[in-house]
């Protein structure tokens, strides 16, 4: 008889995922919401927020929290650079979605190829946040790293909940994501909040490759796979709506993980999306509803 | 006249610059299909350095038979649809006379055909084509896949009291082929597989198939297969809080370093000699290592030697051939390659047969683990 003790341990591990999948997420939706583009260099911001970090903490001695603060820091401004340099120029050209959707893609590559050479092709790692054994409830273990990102996601969507609904900024950004123009017409400036969502975009990259790197590696070609994930989540999650996002990261996370013990980890991919086809088939504008 | 003189000059140097380039015709060129991006980066980037390396020992010392080694690189990046259009652009532009190509299984059977037509051989990091009409154009210089679990199955006998163990795997084609022998051996060991997993090469987390090990009774886990996956595996294990061995295939110790720091003395690993090359005893091994390590540590320091150790051999084993043969011909030098016995290389001795294409037949690799930073032998 089949032993399925350990099916709540593999819905903690779907869960963990998830969380992060659902962080990228709501990167994409940040930036398709203020300038209605989708970011393909989300993943290249999740690979360098965990490799700057592993970089000041191991190269340089900084500490964990100052290093992670930097590498977001960093990311962030990184995010800003490619809105200046990538995107606008397109933007102010009125170059079609296609092309600006391409060269976010190519920016992708350009900074994978920039880490190969800076850092190298090794794998690298970070420490767990809390070193402690593993919390047990009944058989199921609880990995401190597990809390650092479940905690870690719940208070960035905490937070950035708040900041859309409290803040003038926040407002003025879910302004441009309901109609651009009027915004604009309202005095808002349009396109420093183009700049803003790709900083917050790239933050929450950065954030989420901080968090998971101490569960597994970093290297300069970790970035796609998570990209593609979570833009699976923002679409099941109803593509511009953060939280629709983080849900559908959840629901991936659990899907992938409940595939691998249903079908094994090679149509784990295939099996996840196969439901996500039939629940997007029920609902084909996301858990959500599209913010459009 | 000032201008008639500038002209001159301007081609005159636009010639010199074409003289090497007209030179190198004559050059020898080795082709190398590697994955330089994707899973298999880290291994096949020491492969192609490995390969350079020898190119340029062996052009320091005149070359092959008068000719200077060309060593043409293109990334396949670790997917078998770009490793035929790298090996087609290597035999119709480049015009590649042998290649000595990366560890990407899949990608290396996809183009055998291609080299058969075109009569080139291959000699390669990675396992043989299936295809037995391929068989003929190919050499590895990767030793057979059960050596490498044998030594682990051999050490969960001799040295532990775990007799459960779990299988946790690559879809690659050499992580198939271990994964079977693994299946084929336990029983002579004693040991009973009571998991098989596969994970794929990007997977950000494998806590779900080590949580069914685990729950299969599992007390140790033969992780096969390349890249950072085993750091996945060990930071899973920890988090899981389970009580498991984790015992890996070959791999960069760049790698196992971060490894042992998670998980101690319950990590091991299958090493090759140049890995281990300090605790080596003197002999024809020891120094035929050491023409290899000197300009490697010189160039690259305390960089992983294994699989850079195998692509030197790859070279030298070829420039063997062509000595032998006397000839750069493709059908000479294949012969050539099946003809070559006793070659020591870094990783044991070479013995071809025209039935024998993978010549390492001793089982050259030991149990290594991580101690205090230092590498330790245990079986």
């Amino acid at each position: 008889m089949a032993d399925w003790s350990y099916i709540p341990q593999v819905l903690v591990s779907g869960l963990g995922i998830g969380c992060v999948y659902g962080l990228i997420g709501i990167g994409f939706c940040v930036i398709y919401n203020a300038s209605g583009i989708v970011n393909f260099a989300q993943g290249a911001f999740v690979m360098l927020g965990g490799m700057i970090t592993q970089t000041l903490f191991s190269r340089h001695g900084l500490p964990l929290p100052v290093a992670a603060l930097a590498a977001v820091a960093a990311v962030a401004a990184l995010g800003v650079a490619i809105e200046r340099i990538v995107v606008r120029p397109l933007w102010n050209r009125k170059a079609t979605m296609f092309v600006m959707i391409l060269a976010t893609l190519a920016a992708q590559i350009v900074i994978e190829r920039l880490t190969l050479i800076a850092v190298g092709d090794q794998p690298k790692t970070l420490p767990v946040f809390t070193d402690l054994p593993p919390l047990m409830i009944g058989s199921v273990a609880i990995g401190t790293q597990f809390l650092w990102i479940v905690g870690g996601s719940l208070a960035i969507v905490a937070l950035l909940a708040a900041f859309f609904a409290l803040t003038r900024t926040g407002k003025a950004m879910r302004a441009c994501s309901i109609n651009r123009e009027a915004a604009a017409l309202q005095g808002i400036p349009v396109s420093r909040m183009l700049a803003l969502a790709f900083a917050l975009s790239a933050a929450l990259g950065a954030i989420a490759g901080i968090l998971i790197t101490p569960t597994q590696y970093t290297a300069f070609n970790v970035g796609v796979p998570f990209a593609i994930s979570g833009f699976i989540a923002a679409i099941v999650g109803g593509f511009g709506r953060p939280f629709g996002a983080f849900l559908g990261g959840l629901l991936l996370g659990l899907m992938q993980a409940l595939a691998i013990v249903v079908f094994g980890a090679g149509l784990k991919t295939v099996a996840a999306l196969s439901v996500l086809l039939l629940f997007l088939f029920i609902r084909p504008s996301g858990i959500l509803g599209a913010a459009k | 006249m000032k201008t008639s003189t500038a002209l001159a000059a301007a081609l005159a140097a636009c010639l010199a610059s074409a003289l090497p380039q007209m030179a190198s015709a004559q050059d020898y060129k080795i082709g190398v299909s590697a994955g330089l991006t994707g899973y298999a980066a880290t291994v096949d980037r020491a492969w192609r350095d490995g390969v350079e390396l020898a190119a340029a020992a062996v052009n320091a010392k005149g070359g092959v038979m008068g000719r200077k080694i060309q060593v043409i690189v293109e990334d396949n990046r670790s997917e078998p649809q770009e490793s035929v259009t790298v090996y087609r652009k290597m035999l119709s532009s480049d015009k590649v006379d042998v290649f000595v190509s990366g560890c990407v299984s899949a990608g290396n059977f996809a183009a055998a055909g291609l080299l058969l037509r075109a009569k080139v051989p291959m000699m390669l990091c990675s396992i043989l084509p299936q295809l037995a009409e391929h068989l003929p154009w190919a050499f590895t210089t990767l030793p057979p896949a059960g050596f490498e679990v044998d030594k682990r199955l051999e050490f969960l006998k001799e040295k532990t009291q775990i007799r459960k163990i779990a299988v946790l795997h690559d879809p690659t084609p050499y992580a198939n082929l271990q994964k079977t022998v693994a299946e084929r051996n336990a029983a002579k060991y004693g040991l009973e597989i009571v998991s098989i997993e596969q994970y794929k090469q990007d997977d950000a987390d494998l806590s779900v198939q080590i949580s069914k090990a685990r729950s299969a009774g599992a007390g140790a886990i033969l992780k096969i297969g390349l890249g950072g996956t085993t750091l996945t595996a060990a930071k899973n294990i920890k988090q899981l809080g389970a009580d498991m061995l984790l015992l890996t295939s070959l791999e960069d110790l760049a790698v196992f370093g971060p490894v042992a720091e998670v998980l101690g003395d319950k990590f091991f690993f299958v090493a090759s000699p140049s890995q281990v090359y300090e605790a080596l005893p003197n002999g024809p091994l020891k120094t035929s290592i050491k023409a290899f390590l000197d300009p490697w540590r010189e160039k690259y320091r305390d960089r992983d030697p294994n699989w850079a150790s195998r692509g030197w051999d790859g070279v030298m084993l070829t420039v063997a051939a062509v000595e032998q043969a006397k000839s750069f011909e493709g059908e000479k030098l294949r012969a050539a390659f099946e003809e070559l016995k006793g070659f020591q290389g870094t990783t044991g001795v070479y013995n071809f047969r025209p039935d024998l294409h993978q010549g390492i037949t001793d089982n050259p690799f030991v149990l290594a683990t991580i101690q205090n930073g230092a590498v330790k032998v245990v079986q």
